[in-house]
């Protein structure tokens, strides 16, 4: 055990990322609005980022401490903090110029509890920021997700993203429906007028590209949830195409799942592990978790 | 009062394709100011608490066959909207260089005439751009505000005259895109910034809220005027820390001004300058940006284009 005289010199967390943009990409997704709050988590595996709703929707960013280039965690527990999510993302990307890859040190906490920026590229030029953090006033909610029958959906994610788009005529609540035979995904929405999009597994396979699906499951959600989980995705996620996850587990929860690249941008040869490809590793995940309606009835669950 | 020249091509290039979309980002609506030997675009110098920016060109940078008069020692000044002018100009060319026949056969000629609107009983004066094509000639009018009094021109040309003070230390941004880049998503966190400038060359940028402190710091800059060593011992400082210590010392000044008049002089970088330098004016009243153009092929100064704005201060700042 270290003294406590150390204790309040070294900082919780220190640690390096090679690629701002990936971060502020990842973080970018969970922003449906414009103040919100996020709590952050840090252990030994990683960061996590924590952006609830009403207690409906939930979103996490897990930034796994393989994303960055070094990663330092000197405690045992698991500190919790709140940050505004927007000055965050606001802040980070000030430390990220583009055509040109920027290295920042993030470190917590600071002396008054601060959250530490700095870019460390260049001596002669830095960038540095301390974000206030706040003690949470709630504890997030976990899910306990369990998986429920028709697990996992990948769909591209420009076109999952498209069909929620498109729901957005409607509005209001839109009914999720997966069903075995013919092996298919319906969206519905029932607002101001009705809209049906279908994927059916064997003919929209570039669209819909894995499909299991033991039993008929069909739930409802409000669409402004649903929509939250694909409206912010940016462009250059949805461009590196690697897929979107949607699943339903017990008592109708929607999990979407999508995967955010944090790898080196620079054509250089850096990005290149030994083994010549991209590190596989260097992929943030991004979860969103929306519960179903309440006046639900018609679930086969 | 009479006003007549033929635009160079240097000339519309200078202010076609850079100067007036960078001037029509600081303001809508500027003075032109001319005299016998200049011509300078002004923002904010009779009015207001915004940037005050001078352009000022040299008369053979724009034109040839120039000739002006007026009862006031043969200078005019008068506003008008960039925008339009700007408009006026781009049309002109592209007739110009759609119709012309070599490069003298097709000249743009401007000058300042009274005109009656059509729907109006009152004689307006313009600035009128002419074309002359191969069969047809295409006028376009820009109106203008009456011209300035010389009670108004003599203010205009106080103003003028007092916005040239050079701050004592000057440092050369080494990147003016870069620089813009971080300045427009640093906009999004606070709305004023701290700026101070060392006599070691350390340009320091701080923006401070209740909720985040975001700051830039850039050191080694090459500096122009009042000069002193870096002291060894601050190497190890934050950055905070080290301007801060430089301010006490006496090596420093340090001032306040809106973000988003920070951003707005960064649009300059559309005049395409060779450098850029900033400073503090004595007694912190206001920051400088002064903007370099070289003469095209060389790195030795350009004398007959000169561009400075002053971001006005929010608060006295601490030295």
């Amino acid at each position: 055990m270290e003294s406590s005289a150390t204790d309040s010199d070294a900082p919780d967390l220190v640690c390096q990322l090679d690629n701002v943009q990936g971060m502020v990409d990842a973080l970018t997704a969970v922003r449906w609005k414009r103040n919100q709050d996020a709590v952050i988590e840090i252990s030994e595996h990683g960061i996590v980022v924590i952006v609830e709703e009403m207690s409906c929707l939930q979103a996490k960013v897990y930034l796994q401490s393989e994303l960055f280039i070094r990663y330092e965690y000197g405690e045992q527990g698991r500190p919790r903090f709140g940050v505004s999510l927007g000055l965050f993302v606001d802040c980070l990307n000030t430390f990220s110029v583009p055509g040109h890859s920027s290295t920042i040190e993030i470190r917590y906490p600071g002396p008054d509890m601060q959250l530490l920026l700095k870019s460390v590229d260049s001596l002669d030029a830095g960038i540095y920021a301390e974000i206030r953090t706040r003690i949470p006033d709630t504890i997030s909610w976990d899910y306990n997700f369990e998986p429920a029958g028709s697990t996992p959906l990948t769909f591209t994610t420009s076109a999952l993203k498209e069909a929620i788009d498109d729901l957005d005529w409607p509005g209001s609540s839109i009914q999720i429906t997966v069903q075995p035979d013919p092996p298919s995904v319906t969206f519905r929405g029932d607002g101001h007028g009705d809209l049906q999009i279908d994927f059916v597994y064997y003919s929209n396979a570039d669209l819909l590209i894995a499909f299991h699906c033991d039993r008929q499951v069909s739930y409802r959600y409000k669409y402004k949830f649903l929509r939250a989980t694909t409206s912010n995705i940016p462009g250059s996620v949805i461009r590196d195409n690697r897929g979107s996850k949607l699943t339903i587990g017990r008592g109708g929860l929607l999990k979407v799942q999508h995967l955010v690249s944090v790898a080196r941008t620079s054509t250089s040869h850096q990005q290149i592990d030994s083994a010549g490809h991209q590190n596989p590793s260097r992929i943030a995940y991004i979860e969103f978790f929306v519960k179903p309606e309440e006046d639900e009835d018609t679930a086969d669950d | 009062m009479k006003f007549k020249a033929f635009l160079t091509e240097n000339g519309v290039n200078l202010l076609e394709k850079r100067f007036l979309p960078a001037l029509d980002k600081m303001g809508k609506i500027c003075h032109l100011y001319l005299t016998r030997d200049h011509s300078i675009f002004l923002h904010n110098l009779l009015n207001g608490d915004g940037i005050q920016s001078v352009a000022q060109f040299r008369r053979e940078a724009l034109f040839d066959d120039y000739r002006i008069s007026s009862q006031n020692e043969d200078r005019i000044a008068f506003a008008v909207d960039v925008s339009l002018l700007h408009r006026a100009l781009r049309s002109s060319v592209s007739i110009c260089t759609e119709f012309g026949n070599g490069p003298t056969a097709n000249r743009l000629q401007i000058k300042l005439v009274k005109k009656l609107p059509s729907n109006s009983t009152q004689p307006m004066p313009f600035l009128t751009f002419e074309t002359k094509g191969f069969k047809s000639a295409v006028i376009q009018d820009v109106p203008i505000s009456k011209p300035l009094s010389r009670a108004q021109l003599l203010e205009l040309q106080t103003a003028l005259d007092a916005a040239q003070d050079l701050p004592p230390t000057l440092v050369q941004v080494p990147d003016l895109n870069q620089l813009q880049s971080f300045v427009d998503r640093m906009k999004h966190v606070g709305d004023l910034l701290d700026v101070s400038i060392t006599k070691y060359g350390d340009l320091h940028m701080q923006i401070s809220t209740t909720l985040i402190t975001l700051g830039a710091e850039f050191r080694k800059l090459l500096v122009i005027g009042e000069q002193a060593d870096a002291p060894a011992d601050d190497r190890n400082l934050s950055a905070q820390a080290r301007s801060s210590r430089a301010v006490l010392r006496g090596d420093a000044q340090s001032v306040q001004v809106s973000v988003k008049h920070f951003a707005k002089s960064l649009c300059y970088y559309l005049a395409k300058p060779d450098c850029a330098f900033y400073g503090i004016a004595p007694q912190g009243a206001c920051l400088t940006v002064i903007f370099q153009f070289f003469i095209p092929g060389s790195r030795q100064m350009d004398k007959s284009i000169s561009l400075h704005c002053r971001l006005p201060v929010l608060d006295p700042g601490s030295s």
